[in-house]
């Protein structure tokens, strides 16, 4: 469902669109912030286009915001800053598809759960979102080692509650 | 054989029980679906929940690349 979608040409290459989001009101994303979902998301198999986004004073949180649905938005969050000790292995069928050569390139991000009142959440170890940055390209990758929870309780007191984001 | 790179093979057989077994390249993503509908469940559950603050604050572009970290290869 787009509600309204307005669009300004700077340069063929890199066009600025502005966008009215159901949750977020109006937002402005150069087509170069674009990521690519080629498989979809589980749950979401045709959503392909997503920019991500950071809510004013909200920086441990992003939002993937779906440009295809504008209705559509997963917020996640950095394991690291909860889950030090997190250590994802991908699986080959991901490690090949997202051409996963130079470790800087990437980003990680693992969808959150929210309860009704954020009075609980939950964060999914077991499938984490790889984005390869140089390409735009990401995927939601299960993966087979671990022993990870897709529901695994943000503890209350999280290390980065205290340590600011 | 499902398509030209998945085999079904049968692992065991004990009455009237057959163990089956999936032969897969390395490069297609073989999960039990019980797994694969957790995951789109709580994809959806995640979509679905209200902002717990009102959605007054503006949303800008995040830098994906501040939490740049790749997790390593099998």
């Amino acid at each position: 469902m787009i509600l309204s979608v307005t669009e300004t040409t700077v340069e063929s290459a890199d066009r600025i669109t502005t966008v009215n989001l159901p949750r977020f009101g109006t937002c402005s994303y150069r087509e170069s912030e674009v990521l690519d979902f080629p498989w979809g998301l589980p749950g979401f198999a045709s959503l392909r286009r997503f920019i991500a986004l950071n809510l004013e004073g909200q920086d441990r949180f992003v939002w993937l915001q779906s440009l295809d649905d504008l209705a559509i938005a997963l917020p996640a969050g950095d394991p690291w800053q909860i889950f030090p000790e997190y250590a994802p292995r991908l699986p080959p069928y991901a490690t090949s598809s997202l051409d996963l050569g130079r470790p800087e390139d990437f980003a990680t991000l693992c969808v959150v759960v929210v309860s009704p009142g954020a009075a609980e959440m939950t964060m999914n170890l077991l499938a984490p979102i790889v984005v390869n940055l140089r390409t735009r390209t990401g995927r939601q990758v299960t993966l087979e080692t671990g022993g990870y929870s897709v529901r695994t309780p943000i503890p209350r007191k999280a290390p980065a509650a205290t340590a600011g984001a | 054989m499902i398509g030209d790179d998945v085999r079904i093979v049968v692992v065991a057989v004990d009455r009237d029980t057959v163990k089956l077994g999936i032969e897969a390249p390395r490069t297609i993503p073989v999960h039990r679906s019980e797994v694969y509908d957790e995951i789109q469940r709580t994809n959806r559950a995640a979509a679905g929940e209200p902002d717990p603050k009102p959605a007054v604050e503006r949303a800008k572009v995040a830098d994906l690349a501040k939490t740049r970290r790749a997790p390593s290869k099998e």
